[in-house]
C-alpha cells in the first residue's frame, strides 16, 4: 500500500511586490502589483508504507509547501493528493488522526505547562486509550530519554530537550506516517544521533513511514535510502541516495598541505594536460585538485605535485553528498524528472 | 461528547496555568471591574444632567447595561480572538491547529479562553438586580429560563460577528484594526436603539446586530412590549449569525496560505 | 536626529502597507462618532446647553476628541511589554540610540499617518454628516495644533511609563488595559470634565489625564478661549515636563535590573 500518492500537485501563491519610495507606497494603497508564482509545480511521486524518504531542496524550493499540502494545512491549487488513503484537506479531522507532524521551528507543546500535562492533553485530543498510551509511550519516553523532563514546563527546556519531547508528542497516537520538517535544526551532534537512532527504531518496529525535510544532509545519509530533490517547485531527482552519488559524485579530490609556499597558477600549469582543476583554501594553505575517477590520472597528479613542492600531507577524498548536491544546484540541473 | 470532554480537559489545564500567576489574575479581574465601573460612571454622570434618555430613565439604562454585561462576559471568556490574525496567521500557529483532529475554530476557542472574564457576568447580574429592584421588577418563574436563552442568543450574535471579522485574515493578508474598533461599536447595543437614527438602528439590528446583545433582550424584562418581537428574535439571530460565521470560517480555512509566504 | 526621522518614515510606510486599516478606519470612526452624536442628542433632549456647551458644540467636541485620539493614541506600551518579555530590549539597548526616544518616534510616525489618513479625511466625512461647528479664528486652530502635539506627548509618556513597568511585573496586560480605560474616562474623551461632579473635577485638576483629550477638544470647540486656552496649554506643557522625571527614574532602575538579570 502506498502511504503517499501525489499526482500533478500544484500550489500557486500571489506574490505582492511593493513599489519603492513614498509615492510608490501611496499607489500601493489603491492597486498593488502581484504575480502568480507556483511554489510547487505539478509534481508527482509516491511513497510506500514503511519507507523513509528525504525531501530536500534549497530554501524556497517548495519543500514546506508540499509538506503542508500533504498534512492538510494547505489546499492544493490543482492535482491530487492521497495520504493514508484519504484526501488530507477534505477529511482533515479524520485524516490528521493518522499522521504525526514535527515542525522543528514551531512547538506543538503548551509553553507554560509541564511536558506530561501536554502529553496527557494530546492523548485526549487523539483519543488514545490508557493501555495503548502506556504500552507505546513508556517505550518512546525511555528511548528518547525524556523521563526526567516530564515534570518541567516546556519553556524551561533546552532546544535539544524540547525537540525530543516534540518528537514524543507527535507519536502519542502512534501514527503510521510521520512528517518531520527540519527536526534537527540547531541541535548538537549527540541529540541528533539519539533522534536518528530513535527514528530508525520506530521505523523498524511499527513500519512507520517517514518523510523528512532537512538542511542537514547527514540526517538523510543516516536515515534515508531514497531522496526526492526539489528545485523551484519541480522534482529534479527522485531515487536512491546511492545512485545519486554514483551518478553525480564523479571524480576525486586530492588535497595537499605543503611545507613551503605554493602557487596556484604553477600547480595549474603543471597538471594542465591531465585536466585537474585546482582550488585553494586561503586560511589553511590547503590546495585541492579535482580530477576524474581515473586512477592513472590521480597518481600522475600526485607525482607531479610532489616533485614540485615539499608535501606535509596528502588526502584523497570522494566528494560528500553535500558537495554533490551543491554541485547539482550550481549546475542548474537540467535533468528534470 | 468528545468536544464536551475536550472542553473540560482544556479548562482544567487552563486553571493550572492561571493559578500559577495569581497576581496577574487579580489585576486582570480588577481591570475588568474598572472597565465596567467606567461605563456605569458614564451613565451616572450623564443622568446628573438629564432625567430621561428619549423616554428611558436612569435605572432602565442601567438595567440594560447590566444585562449586556452577561453575554459580553461569556463572549470575552470564550471568543478571545481579537488577535487571531497576528497570533495564528502571521506567526503560523494555524499550522499546528490544522494538524490536530479537532475543529480548528473550536481548538482556538479552547486555547484562547480567559475564564476570569466570567466575573463580568456576576457584576452584570448584580447591576441588573440593583436596577431591577429600584424599578420594582418582579421575577417570574420562566424569567431565568428566558434569561439563559436570550443570553446565549446574545453570545452567539457577538461571537458570529467577531468570528466573521477574524475570517478576513484568510482572504486579506493585511493586519486589520477592525477588531478593536468593532468593540466600540459593540457598545452601542447597550443603549436603547431608538435614540439613533434609522440607518444606525438598521445596522445595529440587521448588519452588525449588536442590539440583540443588550437592549432588545433586556427590553423583555423591562416590559417594553413594543420590542418583544426583537427580544424573541434574539436566539434566532444568534444561531443565524453564528452558523454563517462557522460556514465562512470553514471556507476560509480552505484558503489558508500558511505562514511566512 | 536623522535616525529618528528615518524611524518616523519607516513607521509611516509600515502603516501605509496595511491598507485595510485605511479603508475601514474612517467608516468605523464615523460610526463611533455618530453613535455618540445620537446619544448626546438624546441627553440634550430639548435643553439648549449643559455646562456651558451647546448641543452643536458637544457634537463637535465628540468628533474632535475621537479624531484627535486617532493621532495621539498608540500601542507602544503593549509593544514595549512584548519586546521586554521576548528579551529583544537587550538588543535595542546596545543600539546607538535612545530606546525610549525611538519608541516615541515610532508612535509619532503612526500618529502622523493617522492624522492624515484618518483624522483629516474622517473629520471631513463626519462634518458632512453631522452638524459641526468649526472655528473661523486662526488663533484657535494654532492653539489646537500645539495642544494636540502636547497631548500626544503626555499620552506617549504615560505609555512609556506603563511599558517600563513590564521590567518589574512579569505580566502587565491587566495594567495596560486598566490604564487605557482610565485614560478614556479621565482624559475627557467620553465626557467633558466639566460634566463631572465638582469634587471629582477637583481631583482631576491634579492629574495629567485632562491634558490628553479635554484641553485640546475644548480649545477646538471654543469652550476654552483666550486666557483659559493659554492656561490649558501651559498646564499640558507642565505635565510634559513633570512626567519626564518618573520616566527617567524608572528607566534607570529598569536598566540596572536588566543588567543584573541579563535580559
Amino acid at each position: 500500500m502506498n502511504a503517499i500518492e501525489v499526482n500533478g500537485l500544484r500550489k500557486e501563491f500571489k506574490a505582492y511586490s511593493s513599489r519603492p519610495g513614498l509615492s510608490g507606497a501611496f499607489r500601493d494603497l489603491f492597486t498593488r502589483n502581484y504575480k502568480i508564482v507556483p511554489a510547487v509545480n505539478d509534481i508527482n511521486f509516491t511513497v510506500k508504507q514503511g519507507e523513509m524518504v528525504g525531501y530536500i531542496g534549497e530554501n524556497g524550493a517548495g519543500k514546506s509547501t508540499t509538506i503542508k499540502m500533504l498534512t492538510g494545512i494547505l489546499t492544493p491549487t490543482s492535482g491530487q493528493v492521497m495520504v493514508n488513503g484519504m484526501n488530507p484537506h477534505k477529511e482533515r479531522e479524520r485524516f490528521v488522526q493518522t499522521i504525526g507532524v514535527v515542525f522543528g521551528q514551531r512547538s506543538q507543546l503548551w509553553w507554560d505547562i509541564a511536558v506530561q500535562e501536554s502529553f496527557r492533553l494530546l492523548k485526549k485530543v487523539y483519543k488514545v486509550s490508557d493501555a495503548d498510551y502506556n504500552e507505546h509511550m513508556d517505550h518512546v519516553i525511555k528511548t528518547l530519554d525524556i523521563e526526567p523532563l516530564l515534570d518541567k514546563p516546556v519553556r524551561k527546556l533546552s532546544l535539544g530537550q524540547r525537540m525530543r519531547c516534540e518528537l514524543a508528542a507527535a507519536l502519542i497516537h502512534n501514527p503510521p506516517l510521520l512528517f518531520l520538517d527540519e527536526p534537527t535544526i540547531g541541535l548538537d551532534v549527540l541529540v541528533k544521533l539519539k533522534i536518528r537512532e530513535f527514528l530508525k527504531e520506530i521505523n523498524e518496529k511499527y513500519n512507520t513511514t517517514i518523510l523528512l525535510t532537512t538542511h542537514d544532509l547527514t540526517d538523510i545519509e543516516a536515515l534515508c535510502e531514497r531522496v526526492i530533490m526539489l528545485d523551484e517547485g519541480n522534482i529534479i531527482y527522485d531515487g536512491a541516495l546511492r545512485s545519486l552519488k554514483e551518478k553525480w559524485g564523479e571524480g576525486k579530490e586530492i588535497s595537499f598541505e605543503f611545507l613551503e609556499r605554493a602557487e596556484l597558477a604553477r600547480l595549474q600549469t603543471l597538471t594542465e594536460d591531465l585536466g585537474a582543476k585546482w582550488e585553494m583554501d586561503e586560511k589553511d594553505q590547503i590546495f585541492t585538485a579535482l580530477t576524474g575517477d581515473d586512477d592513472e590520472v590521480i597518481s600522475q597528479v600526485i607525482a607531479r605535485t610532489v616533485a614540485a613542492y615539499k608535501v606535509r600531507d596528502v588526502k584523497i577524498n570522494e566528494p560528500s553528498t553535500e558537495e554533490i548536491i551543491r554541485n547539482i544546484y550550481e549546475k542548474g540541473m537540467m535533468h528534470h524528472g | 461528547m468528545f468536544y464536551v470532554r475536550m472542553f473540560f480537559q482544556y479548562v482544567a489545564q487552563y486553571m493550572k496555568t492561571r493559578l500559577e500567576y495569581r497576581a496577574d489574575l487579580v489585576v486582570e479581574i480588577f481591570s475588568d471591574l474598572l472597565f465596567q465601573a467606567v461605563n456605569l460612571i458614564f451613565i451616572l454622570v450623564v443622568f446628573a444632567h438629564t432625567d430621561f434618555l428619549n423616554g428611558w430613565n436612569r435605572d432602565e439604562i442601567i438595567f440594560i447595561y447590566g444585562f449586556f454585561l452577561v453575554p459580553y462576559a461569556l463572549f470575552s471568556a470564550f471568543f478571545n480572538i481579537w488577535d487571531f490574525n497576528e497570533r495564528y496567521i502571521v506567526k503560523g500557529e494555524m499550522d499546528r491547529i490544522l494538524t490536530r483532529p479537532i475543529h480548528s475554530l473550536f481548538q482556538i476557542i479552547l486555547e484562547r479562553m480567559e475564564l476570569e472574564s466570567l466575573f463580568g457576568a456576576i457584576t452584570g447580574l448584580a447591576v441588573m438586580f440593583y436596577a431591577g429592584s429600584r424599578l420594582g421588577l418582579e421575577v417570574n418563574w420562566y424569567d431565568p429560563l428566558l434569561f439563559i436563552v436570550l443570553v446565549i442568543g446574545g453570545v452567539l450574535v457577538y461571537a458570529g460577528i467577531f468570528v466573521m471579522i477574524a475570517c478576513i485574515s484568510f482572504w486579506a493578508d493585511a493586519r486589520t484594526s477592525i477588531m478593536p474598533m468593532m468593540y466600540n461599536i459593540g457598545n452601542y447595543g447597550r443603549y436603547p436603539v431608538d435614540i439613533y437614527n434609522k440607518v444606525i438602528r438598521f445596522v445595529l439590528t440587521w448588519v452588525l446586530p449588536f442590539a440583540f446583545v443588550g437592549v432588545y433582550p433586556a427590553a423583555f424584562f423591562l416590559g417594553r412590549d413594543e420590542w418583544y418581537v426583537y427580544s424573541f428574535l434574539t436566539p434566532f439571530m444568534g444561531l443565524a449569525f453564528f452558523g454563517l460565521s462557522v460556514y465562512i470560517w470553514n471556507e476560509g480555512v480552505k484558503r489558508y496560505r500558511g505562514a511566512g509566504n | 536626529m536623522d535616525k529618528y526621522l528615518e524611524m518616523i518614515r519607516i513607521r509611516f510606510l509600515m502603516m501605509l502597507a496595511y491598507r485595510t486599516n485605511y479603508y475601514t478606519g474612517i467608516l468605523i470612526y464615523s460610526i463611533n462618532i455618530g453613535a455618540y452624536y445620537f446619544l448626546w442628542n438624546a441627553i440634550y433632549g430639548g435643553k439648549s446647553e449643559i455646562e456651558g456647551l451647546s448641543a452643536v458644540q458637544m457634537t463637535t467636541y465628540v468628533a474632535v476628541a475621537w479624531m484627535a485620539r486617532a493621532f495621539y493614541f498608540n500601542n507602544i506600551d503593549r509593544e514595549m511589554a512584548m519586546e521586554i518579555k521576548e528579551g529583544k530590549v537587550a538588543v535595542e539597548l546596545i543600539r546607538p540610540y535612545s530606546y525610549l526616544g525611538m519608541k516615541t518616534m515610532q508612535g509619532l510616525g503612526e500618529g502622523i499617518f493617522r492624522l492624515f489618513f484618518f483624522s483629516v479625511p474622517g473629520m471631513v466625512v463626519v462634518a458632512l454628516i453631522f452638524p459641526l461647528e468649526f472655528s473661523a479664528n486662526a488663533a484657535t486652530w494654532g492653539m489646537f495644533a500645539v495642544s494636540i502635539v502636547l497631548s500626544f506627548l503626555i499620552n506617549t509618556q504615560l505609555n512609556l511609563l506603563t511599558g517600563i513597568t513590564t521590567f518589574f511585573l512579569y505580566n502587565n496586560t491587566g495594567l495596560i488595559r486598566a490604564k487605557r480605560v482610565l485614560i478614556d474616562l479621565f482624559s475627557g474623551l467620553l465626557l467633558p470634565i466639566s460634566f463631572f461632579p465638582g469634587w471629582s473635577q477637583e481631583i482631576m485638576q491634579y492629574l495629567p489625564f485632562q491634558g490628553i483629550s479635554y484641553i485640546p477638544s475644548m480649545i477646538f470647540t471654543n469652550g476654552f478661549t483666550g486666557s483659559e486656552a493659554v492656561e490649558g496649554l501651559l498646564l499640558q506643557a507642565a505635565w510634559v515636563l513633570i512626567l519626564v522625571i518618573p520616566i527617567q527614574i524608572l528607566w534607570s532602575i529598569a536598566k540596572k535590573q536588566l543588567i543584573i538579570q541579563g535580559g
